[in-house]
């Protein structure tokens, strides 16, 4: 016979049975089940025996043996909660200052959760809008680009085209294309950028017209305007027949009649756009134009198909068109296939895809929501560490109160719950602070020094949803962990006065170990980012665009006049013109070598610019003036040089579009983009005179506003109905320091309120624990202690604490941070120890001062009060 | 007849518990009925309907010895009441009397 031991009952039917099971049933019910289930062992086997046994347990499920559930209350509760609401309350009015630490806390937190759930929803929601965004599909291409598969955002022009006239599962396409323009209505002369779309621009997404109809953009002669373009050219009235001039890049000027006015666009909307005109418009107000041409490439092709299965059917048929295109296109432009993305996930999948036609934010953005999750728990995790420490000490001020409620019959699950609710009384009154603070304080500040606006509303199921998860979360996080603590103690022993507990509870040292950890973590972070600012506003850019200055320039011919407008003045050193311009426009190009191709950034420029913009020349030479030779010669940067391993680059021979190129100068490295864009590989070709379309100057130091003044009256001489439109090369990075400095405000701001959360909590806990040894610290000054002593008596524990944290600490904030910097920026500062070091100071100082302010307390303080009996 | 009826498995299971007398606890009531119904019965059924008779007093109960392979756990060993008796004595009697009551079928028995 077999050992019974060996063999037990399955374990899950057994905790099932006991949890369903009447009480008084149980021990018969389980015996009889086991003797049956050692009966079947025997007979059949162990396997099929504990089947049996876990059917049995299913089919014992009768309402007869059943364990009710009105047995476990059979008191009506609500005036015991009632009770415990009000003592609460009660509780929060008589200790205010403890209570204002836990709510200040808990609402700061909540309020910045909030802060990083209005972001998260704005930046997965984006375009979420779109009524049709599952039949509306981006159409894209793979490439491979220098050794891997890439995918980009623009489309041959024929494409949309074909699409339509070939597909039965079409239902509409929409191309769509960018050119810069000039608005002319009344005396307001401007450049814009104007979008020429399909009509059915405005039935596949949804942008609601404010005035006019969608049906004008069907019209040639008609513009549909944004509404910031609306108000810019006409203010707040309704515009819809108004005449605009519109002058053409390539192609003359065309008066068209404003046909409608779109909505303002809502703030999740990656697509954006200014002027919309008709595509056809393209035909006659682009010179350049060639319909049917696949090289020429337009920005978007947009198709919305019935149902998003027919996707996979276009998909198919998509073979032909890359046949087509690929027999069209030169070697280098060769592409591998065609794919689709859909509206509604585009955004979120956009970071990889290159010549993206919507809003390009969407990486930034990803990682900053990834850092705002970290930021929301990890502001939480304090606030609730605060409030569980200060809820262990102060326990010893309701010990008479749970004492007497344990003897008059309160179990331990009774004063845990009574905890428990007084803590979701507590966190609800955090929560409509921590909302208040969220949505009129943290998340104006946050739209304003990021300039935009994340559309939050209170109109937002999901918002109602995270709400109360919130609550019960930090509710739960906060309270679990004291309620089962205090409700722990023996009556018998809390009557006595025997129990002395909550000062010396070692886990309330290990909240403050971690709570100093992640104050000094944010304090690091604070000042990495802080440094590191200031490191990349100084960063060499390669060249030194502070004393340089360009406008952009019609052609070769204007280029001259304005040329020799601006030599007159003797504060201009020298004067170059280019096709393209760092910092402002770049074209890219397709390098073949005999054994393999690269493709590059190229930017075309004449043979003045490399002394005009002072890029360093390391070898070689650079563009002669007038020798027609040098037009098949290129100067590279150095990181092109050492990418393609090139030993000895100068006379180096390669084709790019079919011509045979020499390298004839390496330059020095330089940031064309800004330093969140990496350095890219990079060649430099002799510009067409005639093409020349910027004018870049060079000028004494400190005469660059002059100059710029200057050049800005000469133009307006020279071409009265042309806008001017030319800059400092020190703010072609648009708002790149501005946005990085907005991460250093970021920084700090998250630091001074982890800083104040830290040493808020510091402070309640030093407090309690000082109040709670009154007695021993009277005695000591009765028997003569000095500042000393007693300072030292106080600080002992909180000495080793702050030396635990800092030592666990400041190696864990650098290796963070450090990582934080690399994720974040490209190029950052190189990484030092100061940062760690200037976060310790900081926290160092804060604590002694916290600490400080308590034996200052107790050293004022008089004995007698503190040994009277009352 | 009285309120308080008996169904036909109450009715056997509270015969059973009289048959066995100091052996009728759950498990040896449930072998018991198998032999005799020849099918399978569950611990469900067979507790539920020594609950329920406990329940309207026709039973009563009290917790017999441990063994080793009940794990330890004691038995409840069922007797029947006065009241129980009581019932299925009417019971028997009311059957008796309809057997009685159908000549036909009891003379097709008697041939």
């Amino acid at each position: 016979m077999k050992q019974f031991t060996d063999v037990i009952p399955p374990r899950w039917p057994l905790g099932l049975l006991r949890c369903f099971v009447k009480k008084e049933y149980l021990e018969e019910i389980e015996g009889d089940m086991e003797e049956i289930f050692y009966d079947d062992v025997e007979q059949r086997g162990v396997r099929k025996a504990r089947r049996k046994y876990a059917w049995e347990v299913l089919k014992l499920f009768r309402p007869i043996l059943l364990r009710r559930v009105g047995d476990l209350k059979p008191l009506n509760p609500y005036p015991m909660f009632r009770n415990y609401f009000k003592v609460s309350v009660r509780g929060m009015i008589r200790h205010p200052f403890t209570s204002f630490i836990n709510l200040f806390g808990l609402a700061i937190a909540i309020g910045i959760c909030i802060l990083v759930y209005g972001f998260a929803r704005w930046t997965y929601g984006m375009d979420r809008f779109h009524q049709h965004r599952y039949e509306v599909y981006l159409a894209t291409f793979y490439a491979q680009r220098n050794g891997g598969t890439q995918v980009f955002g623009m489309t041959p022009q024929p494409l949309g085209e074909m699409l339509r006239k070939d597909l039965a599962q079409v239902r509409q396409v929409c191309r769509m294309d960018d050119r810069d323009v000039i608005v002319k209505y009344e005396n307001k002369v401007l450049h814009e950028r104007v979008r020429y779309a399909d009509a059915s621009f405005l039935t596949m997404f949804t942008f609601p017209l404010r005035w006019g109809t969608a049906r004008s953009l069907e019209d040639m002669n008609s513009v549909v305007l944004s509404r910031d373009m609306s108000i810019k050219y006409f203010g707040k009235e309704d515009p819809v027949g108004r005449q605009m001039l519109l002058t053409f890049d390539k192609g003359g000027s065309k008066s068209f009649t404003v046909g409608g006015v779109l909505d303002e666009f809502p703030k999740e909307s990656s697509i954006r756009c200014d002027i919309l005109v008709n595509f056809e418009n393209l035909r006659t107000t682009d010179t350049t134009y060639r319909p049917g041409d696949w090289n020429a490439f337009i920005k978007a092709t947009w198709v919305q198909v019935e149902r998003p299965a027919d996707i996979d059917v276009i998909g198919r048929a998509m073979e032909k068109y890359r046949k087509l295109q690929n027999a069209a296109a030169p070697v280098d432009w060769a592409i591998s296939s065609f794919g689709f993305e859909q509206l509604a996930t585009l955004y979120d999948r956009s970071v990889p895809m290159r010549n993206k036609p919507i809003w390009g934010g969407a990486e930034q953005n990803q990682k900053s929501v990834i850092f705002m999750e970290f930021i929301g728990i990890f502001m939480l995790a304090l606030a609730c560490l605060n409030y569980i420490n200060i809820a262990i000490v102060t326990a010893t001020r309701r010990l008479k109160e749970i004492g007497v409620r344990k003897s008059i019959g309160a179990t331990r699950r009774a004063i845990a719950i009574q905890f428990l609710s007084e803590n979701i009384v507590t966190t609800c009154f955090a929560l409509l602070l921590g909302f208040i603070f969220g949505y009129f304080v943290a998340i104006p500040w946050f739209e304003e020094i990021n300039h935009f606006s994340m559309g939050f509303k209170l109109a937002d199921v999901n918002l109602w949803i995270y709400l109360p998860a919130i609550l019960i979360v930090t509710a739960i996080a906060s309270g679990l962990y004291p309620a089962l603590y205090i409700s722990k103690f023996h009556v018998v022993g809390i009557l006595k006065g025997a129990v002395k507990f909550g000062r010396r509870n070692p886990l309330t040292r290990v909240f403050l170990v971690f709570q100093l950890i992640l104050a000094c973590i944010f304090i690091t972070s604070a000042v990495m980012f802080t440094q590191n600012t200031s490191y990349l506003s100084h960063r060499n850019w390669g060249y030194d665009p502070r004393q340089e200055l360009y406008v952009s320039v019609p052609g070769g011919a204007g280029y001259e006049k304005l040329r020799a407008l601006v030599m007159q003045d003797p504060d201009v050193v020298t004067v170059a013109g280019s096709g393209d311009h760092v910092g402002k426009k770049t074209g890219t190009a397709v390098m073949h070598f005999p054994d393999h191709q690269y493709e590059v950034d190229q930017l075309s420029v004449g043979p003045g610019y490399f002394e005009t913009m002072g890029l360093t020349l390391t070898k070689g030479r650079v563009f002669a003036e007038d020798r027609e030779t040098d037009k098949q010669t290129v100067v590279v940067n150095e990181f092109l040089v050492r990418e393609l391993r090139l030993k000895d680059p100068v006379g180096q021979v390669f084709r790019a579009d079919s011509i045979p190129y020499r390298i004839i100068g390496v330059v020095k490295d330089f940031h064309s983009q800004s330093f969140f864009d990496s350095i890219r590989p990079m060649m430099f070709r002799m510009a067409d005179r005639s093409r020349y379309r910027y004018l870049s100057m060079k000028v004494r130091a400190g005469s660059a506003d002059r100059v710029y003044k200057m050049a800005q009256a000469r133009w307006v001489a020279l071409y009265p109905n042309l806008p001017f439109d030319g800059g400092y090369q020190e703010d072609v990075w648009g708002d790149y320091f501005n946005e990085i400095n907005t991460h250093a405000v970021v920084w700090e701001v998250l630091a001074v309120i982890a800083i104040l959360l830290v040493s808020l909590g510091l402070y309640g806990l030093v407090r309690l624990n000082v109040a709670g040894r009154i007695k021993e610290f009277s005695i000591r000054k009765v028997l003569g202690a000095r500042l000393r002593n007693i300072a030292d008596h106080v600080t002992r524990q909180y000495i080793i604490l702050l030396m635990i944290s800092l030592a666990a600490g400041a190696p864990v904030s650098f290796l963070l941070v450090k990582t934080l910097l690399e994720f974040a920026y490209p190029y950052h500062m190189p990484v030092g120890y100061s940062g760690v070091i200037i976060a310790v100071l900081i926290l160092v100082f804060v604590v002694i001062i916290t600490v400080a302010t308590q034996i200052r307390r107790v050293v004022l303080s008089n004995p007698v009060h503190g040994l009277k009996v009352e | 007849m009285k309120k308080t009826k008996l169904g036909e498995f109450e009715e056997l299971v509270l015969l059973t518990v009289a048959a066995l007398q100091e052996e009728a606890y759950g498990v040896e009531i449930k072998r018991d009925l198998e032999q005799r119904l020849k099918e399978r019965l569950s611990v469900g059924s067979i507790q539920s309907a020594l609950k329920r008779m406990e329940q309207k007093g026709f039973l009563h109960s009290t917790l017999g010895e441990a063994t080793q392979k009940r794990g330890g756990k004691r038995k409840r060993i069922y007797t029947v009441t006065l009241q129980g008796r009581g019932v299925l004595h009417e019971m028997r009697d009311i059957r008796a009397g309809l057997w009685n009551a159908i000549p036909q079928l009891v003379k097709v028995s008697t041939i």
